[in-house]
């Protein structure tokens, strides 16, 4: 018997260890958790769920919600010709035509002659609304003609094309509608013909109620057409078609993914069910000391914070993949939800170890549902337009839904930040698995601090922190990009250089602040602070060349890439490219040692030394983008 | 015996304090709504040519149809027309992006066939698009009238275009009935934890040994939270009036909030009463919220669109009978729950 054989074989079975105690952990935590739905509780839930569905069904049936029913009055005689136009429209109500009643109970009169409108903001919006549905209306009316040329005269086909000298004219759909008078929701399938198209990367434009996908067409369709009667998409119903290419005019619409959003969007919800029971879980083992049985156990807090999480993490797969079943995603929208589940978990483990009360913790978990959620989905909206999108996993659902591709890189660039997030959290989270931090009361912030302090074993741990803050760094900074670029560039740039210069600081700092309340809490002299905030700096810049990876999808094209990934070193020519390699370690360097100098005092001296080292830091930033943009 | 239900109010109120949990609920809310605000505006923005000013979109148009359609193209604000004598040169003009898109139009068989080719894959497709159909409507138009001997019915003529901002609608009809309502959620969710947490936490026995009465304890959880939704509702109301956004019928909002609060309330802490345990607590509650919502906004008067009626003053003179009917379900509920609670009996 060798030393080295003997050593294998004693890790493998040290693994295999931990994974029975990590398997008969989650098969425990199963068992308890479904040991908590009694029968009453069970029926109760039945009795929901089967109501939900009925709602659900009835909304469906009814043809959807008004939510702004009769909220504008329009007074309009019984003869006339509007009477109708009013009456079918929700969002609208008849009132007799009373010209004195104006502003006072009308907001716009009908007469023969003229329209009488109000002198009002009120009124304004009757009117437009009124506008579309008499266009509406009309379309309608025309639809029922017999004579389809007089009715639609001119028949559109829209198709996209690259802009670029050198490439080919790509078509995004190509096909002469048939009757031209089937909108982009109705899908009556006329314009089948339009199929053919050669999509292509960015033919995803070219998605539309002609190719197949008549069943998204159909709900945006519907949508647009008001019983949604989400007031703002009236004068633009076309919107909502799915992107229609080929028909009247009024059916051509913008490449706008809305029924694969819609799609998408239902991933989303069991994972809001399935974390209350989590946070709850997680949170039961700190109430009146029940985790202390586990914890002198034989195990180690990892198996068992693995061993808790793991039943919930394969729920969530399994419904994702049911759900993927049922809306026609394939594997990689499983393989993009995954990611999502996994940060949704982690953030609530953490949230459940933080929280002192159920309160608390609902707070907590309502957070970090309506953060992801957002984060998630607000870039999807964008998926045919901009690269920008893939910052979000959904936007890979999205494409799947569509049928356009998912290159392995766009996958590593979207879930990537959600992978290593994920473990960072469940990482912080571990390290306050422990006896003194689970059975305390105290503040969020503190535990915060407390979560960072297991982690600072030594001055490397510092560098180690700063790069392991990438991903939110990563997330944060994307998400800001995805909210300002809506804003003409002049704003949202300068506006964007100090948002990415305030998350940049803040993560390469707070751990230190963090050091100096914990194991550095006997060396606050400047030397340390120096020393700490350069370290914490070098961390930080190799932790960024990560971002090197947006180059490969194609971000820094875009004039807000460059601006949010300058100082990653992502540059053209080579002698610049070493400046550039160089420069932003001085700068890491730099302006952390000017936060940590603060951090070695109070919370005050901290926040006031982030001012100055955030101002360097955008002012840098600046300068970079305009000498290089 | 208001007093002991007072305290057992105050010590609810004063953990939501210590624990600043409040000023997250308020910052959650503000995300919410700054979050549909921007998806909103984001879109509108990027959707209606109307609200995008000074892009100005350059249409090459070719085809034997080109002289007519032209004339609607420059017709159109921020739109120009440059005429084509082929297929090929136009492309080659769209490539080289001279112009931003290109019509082909052709006359054939009594109608008129667009092809209309838009750059692809950026932000100025959505909006190159968009003014596309803007004029090829206008042409639709032209092109109608000229055949309208065929047609059985005229068009109805399109009432004059306002200036109106389609953010009017969507601030009262969807932002305000938003964060009217996140706060009674948020407090049905507060009452569903405190309840359950006693239980979970044992600390329900010391209140039972106390010199109350579990009648007074559900009340006093019950007015903590149910109180906390209208004074929120409130400040959203207050903000939103110093945002430019007034509302009509303030008192009479914050009734109906009140009322859904205490109606929704009455809900949570019966269902924690009844499944004791927070996560099927919890699970239940969020169910049943979200089907009594959804379904109530099938009814004619469901409280998102008698909120956004109140406050844009689209209710008739008889809208104190409304607000009256949404107090007498919130408090009907509410007695039903004091009747209930000695049969369900606490602390099983």
């Amino acid at each position: 018997m060798s030393g080295p054989r003997e050593r294998l074989r004693s890790a493998v079975d040290d693994a295999l260890s931990g994974l029975r105690s990590v398997v008969r952990i989650a098969r425990w935590e199963t068992s308890r958790s479904a040991g908590v739905v009694d029968r009453q509780t069970a029926i109760l839930g039945l009795v929901a769920l089967l109501l939900a569905g009925a709602v659900g069904g009835a909304a469906m049936a009814t043809g959807g919600v008004a939510l702004d029913r009769d909220v504008y009055r329009i007074g309009v005689g019984d003869d006339s010709p509007y009477h109708e136009v009013v009456r079918e429209s929700p969002a609208l109500a008849a009132r007799p035509p009373d010209l004195d009643r104006l502003g006072r109970g009308v907001e716009v009169v009908v007469r023969p002659d003229r329209f009488y409108v109000a002198d009002s903001t009120k009124a304004r919006a009757a009117l437009s609304t009124f506008r579309s549905a008499v266009r509406r209306h009309n379309l309608n009316a025309m639809r029922n003609e017999r004579n389809e040329s007089a009715a639609f005269p001119v028949v559109v086909t829209l198709r996209y094309a690259e802009q670029t000298p050198d490439e080919d004219l790509t078509a995004g759909s190509g096909a002469a509608g048939g009757s031209g008078s089937d909108s982009g929701g109705a899908g009556t399938g006329s314009d089948g013909d339009g199929s053919d198209g050669d999509g292509g990367d960015g033919g995803g434009a070219g998605f539309d109620a002609g190719s197949g996908s008549g069943g998204a067409g159909a709900t945006g369709g519907s949508a647009g057409d008001g019983p949604l009667g989400v007031p703002g998409f009236g004068g633009v119903g076309g919107l909502l078609g799915g992107g229609g290419s080929s028909g009247s005019p009024a059916d051509i619409s913008p490449p706008f993914p809305f029924g694969a959003l819609v799609l998408a969007f239902v991933f989303f919800i069991p994972m809001n069910f399935v974390i209350q029971p989590y946070g709850s879980s997680i949170l039961n083992e700190r109430i009146n000391r029940r985790g202390e049985l586990l914890l002198v156990a034989p195990v180690s807090p990892s198996a068992i914070v693995a061993g808790k999480t793991l039943p919930y993490l394969a729920l969530l797969v399994g419904i994702t993949a049911v759900v993927a079943l049922a809306i026609g995603g394939g594997p990689v929208s499983i393989a993009a939800v995954a990611p999502i589940a996994t940060l949704y978990l982690a953030a609530t483990f953490v949230g459940g170890m933080f929280a002192r009360s159920f309160k608390e913790l609902t707070f907590v978990t309502v957070s970090i549902s309506v953060f992801l959620t957002s984060y998630a989905f607000v870039p999807a909206i964008f998926t045919n337009v901009t690269p920008i999108a893939l910052i979000s996993p959904l936007t890979l659902v999205v494409h799947d839904l569509q049928g356009t591709g998912v290159t392995a890189a766009q996958y590593a660039f979207s879930t990537g930040p959600f992978y290593v997030g994920s473990a960072v959290l469940f990482l912080l989270g571990v390290g306050v698995y422990r006896e003194e931090d689970m059975f305390t009361q105290r503040p969020v912030p503190l535990k915060f601090l407390d979560a960072l302090n297991s982690r600072i074993s030594g001055r490397r741990s510092v560098a180690v922190l700063s790069a392991l803050s990438i991903p939110f760094v990563f997330i944060a900074e994307l998400l800001a990009i995805a909210v300002l670029f809506v804003l003409p560039v002049e704003v949202s740039i300068p506006l964007l250089l100090v948002a990415v210069a305030a998350v940049e600081e803040v993560a390469k700092s707070v751990h230190l602040y963090a050091g100096f309340r914990g194991p550095f809490a006997g060396r606050r002299g400047w030397k340390m602070a120096l020393a700490l905030g350069a370290l914490s700096g070098l961390g930080f810049f190799l932790g960024e060349k990560l971002t090197a990876i947006v180059q490969f999808v194609g971000l820094p094209n875009l004039t807000l890439g460059r601006a949010a990934f300058t100082s990653a070193g992502v540059a053209a020519t080579p002698a610049v490219g070493l400046l550039l390699l160089l420069a932003p370690l001085a700068l890491h360097a730099t302006t952390t040692s000017i936060a940590s100098l603060g951090a070695t005092r109070d919370r005050t001296a901290y926040l006031s030394a982030l001012v100055p080292a955030i101002a360097v830091h955008a002012a840098y930033n600046l300068a970079v983008v305009s000498t290089l943009g | 015996m208001a007093e002991p239900r007072l305290t057992i109010a105050r010590r609810e109120l004063s953990t939501l304090r210590s624990e600043k949990t409040i000023v997250l609920a308020l910052l959650i809310q503000l995300f919410i709504a700054a979050f549909s605000s921007f998806l909103v505006v984001g879109l509108v923005s990027l959707y209606d040519p109307g609200s995008v000013e000074g892009y100005e979109t350059t249409v090459g148009v070719t085809g034997d149809a080109s002289e007519d359609l032209l004339r609607v193209v420059d017709d159109q604000a921020s739109m120009t027309g440059v005429a084509y004598d082929s297929q090929a040169t136009a492309r080659a003009a769209f490539e080289r992006g001279e112009v931003d898109a290109v019509l082909l139009a052709d006359r054939r068989a009594g109608r008129v066939f667009v092809t209309a080719t838009a750059p692809d894959s950026n932000v100025r497709t959505t909006i190159v698009v968009v003014q596309l159909r803007e004029a090829l409507s206008t042409f639709e138009r032209v092109e109608r009238d000229q055949r309208s001997g065929y047609l059985a019915a005229t068009p109805l003529g399109l009432p004059p275009r306002s200036g109106s901002t389609p953010y009017y609608g969507f601030s009262y009809t969807v932002l305000l009935p938003l964060l009217c309502f996140l706060p009674v959620f948020i407090s049905g969710s507060i009452t569903v934890d405190s309840v359950t947490e006693e239980f979970e936490r044992g600390t329900l026995e010391l209140l039972r040994v106390a010199p109350v009465s579990t009648v007074d304890i559900v009340d006093g959880k019950v007015w903590a939270a149910a109180a906390l939704a209208p004074v929120q509702a409130g400040l959203w109301l207050a903000l939103l009036g110093f945002n430019g956004t007034p509302v009509r019928h303030p008192l009479a909002v914050l009734l109906v909030v009140a009322a859904l609060a205490l109606l929704v309330v009455t809900l949570g802490a019966t269902i924690a009463l009844l499944a004791p345990d927070r996560r099927a607590a919890q699970f239940l509650y969020s169910v049943s919220v979200l089907v009594a919502f959804g379904g109530t906004t099938l009814l004619p008067l469901n409280p998102v669109n008698t909120v956004a009626r109140l406050a844009v003053d689209s209710v008739g003179a008889t809208y104190p009978l409304l607000v009256g009917g949404y107090l007498v379900l919130g408090v009907g509920a509410y007695v039903l729950l004091r009747r209930g609670v000695p049969r369900i009996g606490l602390g099983a």
